[in-house]
């Protein structure tokens, strides 16, 4: 059933896991029940909120972007979170050798997919890109992914709690280090030219 | 002589507890500052309290007041539990301790007085940079001096790390402090234009490889080992590391001069070398991660053990965040941005000050014999000088990041989008943001200070006898 975990995973984090663990799902079928819905909500709210709404920096006229420059960001966004989930899943994968976790890569993808509904959903906000309440409204959605990893780790990994809170701060440091890699990477493409196009 | 039968702890004892101290003193600093910024009626219009002053004096504080002695104080222990003998001299090491806090005390009257050398990093005027050389000296005197005198044959790496950040700091700051003096407060560099930029960002970059990272990486190979109670994951691969990162991070300097009037393959070098630093970095961390990991059973109920590998992650994220930022293109966007700022402060907060933190809890207890006062306390400075470093890294994270694009952002006729000031202004709420995260920080320090105060209370000082050497490993 499309998005069914979504729910649970707010109501009763831990049981949930267990559902989804026990459903056994392949990539492909995570991808089209939760990926590819989910991952739409923050392109298209942010290809929205970029176009019609734009931003407000001190007492301006609004800045936005262009139709044209926007729809290509959007899509690249969105390809860009589909194939993160799937880099962060794979490295779920490889790590998992190192705390006797051996669980095939579907379910660390799935594991992947489903920490990040939070972040996800808050993808809403971006309609709307006043970029302090996106951040009010942005910590606590990082924060309960946060929670969502520690709490699914051990469930989906089958591993003890306590080797559970070691793997889990280690899928943390290497989505930071990603991170920090995206950082780097938008500033070189933006460096060589392919940047927005504003107006106001 | 019996005194030879024991180790000298006085002075361990001395410099952990000013670590503690001015730890708050420059944290106190750091969140008066990051207050100023997001209000800056809060320097009231006073000389001695405006940004320009209470900078130099927090980045002193926390480095050479609060990172100096926690290195003094680590450095004093290892060499002698690792040596199985007293330091060299006890009235040299008493020089150390007491000439070290003076420069610290004329630190922090000079420089809100307005009395700097412009330079960053070494801003204390030249009599105090001959003070400092002194007492350099003669910590290099003891330290070497016990390891010559040791009673068993191998030198264990953590005395290595220590080694090299004590000789280098010692030739980093000769050649970049050297200056013409005009009057007692005031002087002229030796060098002049691009070459005093150089020797400057070469000191500067240095003292964050070797003051903040060298040093720290000799508490790492000995207080992470001991509190896990687990050999070293790789001896082996720490000599490599340790050998590959002495030779890499001295090159890396330029990068703090990119588009700058410094030629252009200078700045290439520079890139080069920091691209290629990431390697020995991350050698060192996989060490530390690994060697923890051996001891994932207790991570949960050791909240010391937690604030290690803390520390140990945030190391690895901020070398591979360094070389990033050091990529010319990528260098274009973030510098002079808060995204800098942001990078410091993961190394600072997260790495240096937490693995100083993770081992004062280790040797606290051990100089005063007694049980640390409350674990609890320790996981309650767990999480909220995580959480402040978390707040503190992400806001400026978006804050430089909208500061480059802002900054560069062009219109289709070619007209800046936005002025300076917009820039500053849209900076507001990731100031606010900043500040609550360094006070989260602070807060985290003062609860440690008062489980450490509360350990001490009427503790009698321990005197440790030395053991006799295991025979031949």
């Amino acid at each position: 059933m499309v998005l069914q975990h979504v729910w649970g995973l707010f109501t009763n984090p831990k049981r949930e896991w267990e559902a989804i663990r026990d459903d056994e799902c392949t990539i492909g079928k995570c991808y089209a029940i939760h990926v590819l819905i989910l991952a739409a909500i923050p392109a298209i709210s942010g290809f929205i909120g970029t176009t019609q709404f734009g931003w407000q920096i001190g007492a301006g006229d609004p800045v936005k972007l262009t139709l044209q420059s926007a729809g290509l960001i959007a899509v690249a966004y969105y390809f860009a979170m589909l194939v993160g989930v799937y880099s962060l899943g794979w490295m779920i994968h490889w790590m998992g050798a190192t705390y006797d976790a051996k669980v095939p890569l579907s379910q660390c993808v799935v594991l992947a997919a489903y920490t990040a509904t939070p972040l996800f959903l808050i993808g809403l906000m971006e309609l709307y890109p006043v970029l302090w309440i996106n951040m009010v409204l942005g910590i606590p959605a990082l924060a309960y992914t946060v929670y969502l990893l520690y709490t699914g780790v051990p469930v989906m990994m089958g591993i003890s709690e306590d080797r559970g809170f070691l793997f889990s701060s280690a899928v943390l440091a290497v989505g930071l280090v990603a991170f920090v890699a995206l950082l780097a990477a938008t500033a070189i493409l933006w460096g060589m030219g392919l940047e927005p196009q504003f107006t106001r | 002589m019996a005194d030879q039968q024991t180790y000298n702890y006085k002075v361990v004892r001395q410099f952990s507890v000013m670590t503690i101290v001015w730890g708050i003193v420059g944290m106190l600093v750091g969140v008066v500052i990051a207050a100023q910024l997001a209000w800056p009626v809060l320097n009231f219009d006073i000389p001695w309290l405006t940004f320009g002053r209470l900078r130099p004096l927090h980045t002193n504080a926390v480095i050479f007041a609060f990172g100096g002695s926690a290195l003094f104080a680590t450095s004093y222990y290892v060499v002698q539990r690792t040596c199985h003998v007293r330091l060299l001299s006890d009235k040299l090491a008493a020089f150390t301790f007491w000439g070290w806090q003076l420069i610290i005390v004329l630190a922090a009257v000079s420089l809100p007085l307005g009395f700097t050398q412009g330079k960053e990093y070494a801003e204390l005027i030249w009599p105090i940079d001959i003070l400092i050389t002194l007492v350099w000296v003669s910590y290099a005197i003891v330290f070497f001096g016990t390891i010559l005198k040791r009673r068993v044959k191998h030198i264990y790496v953590a005395n290595w790390f220590y080694g090299a950040f004590i000789l280098t700091v010692a030739i980093l700051h000769i050649f970049n402090s050297a200056a013409v003096p005009t009057s007692l407060t005031h002087s002229y560099s030796a060098y002049a234009g691009v070459q005093d930029a150089m020797v400057q960002w070469w000191y500067g970059h240095n003292a964050v490889g070797f003051f903040l990272t060298a040093g720290f990486l000799g508490m790492m190979y000995y207080f992470v080992p001991k509190q896990a109670n687990r050999p070293v994951y790789s001896y082996r691969l720490s000599v490599v590391h340790f050998w590959a990162l002495i030779f890499t991070y001295i090159w890396a300097g330029p990068h703090h001069l990119h588009y700058t009037a410094l030629p252009d393959w200078t700045q290439t070098l520079g890139m080069v070398m920091s691209l290629i630093l990431l390697a020995p970095s991350w050698g060192g961390m996989i060490n530390g991660i690994m060697t923890l990991s051996g001891a994932w059973e207790k991570l949960r109920t050791d909240p010391v053990l937690r604030l290690l590998i803390v520390s140990i992650s945030f190391y690895g994220m901020s070398t591979f965040e360094g070389p990033m930022m050091s990529i010319k293109t990528v260098n274009a966007l973030s510098h002079y941005t808060d995204w800098t700022i942001g990078h410091v402060h993961s190394g600072a907060l997260g790495w240096v000050a937490l693995i100083s933190m993770g081992s004062l809890y280790y040797l606290i207890p051990r100089l005063f014999n007694r049980e640390l006062y409350s674990l609890k306390l320790v996981e309650v400075h767990f999480w909220t000088a995580t959480i402040g470093i978390v707040l503190y890294i992400a806001s400026m994270w978006v804050a430089g990041i909208m500061q480059g694009l802002m900054w560069r952002a062009t219109n289709s006729d070619g007209t800046l989008t936005y002025s300076f000031v917009e820039s500053v202004q849209a900076m507001h709420p990731y100031f606010i943001v900043r500040f609550i995260g360094g006070a989260f920080f602070l807060l985290g320090t003062l609860v440690m200070a008062w489980n450490v105060w509360k350990t001490i209370q009427g503790a009698k000082p321990a005197t440790a006898t030395i053991p006799a050497p295991a025979a031949a490993h």
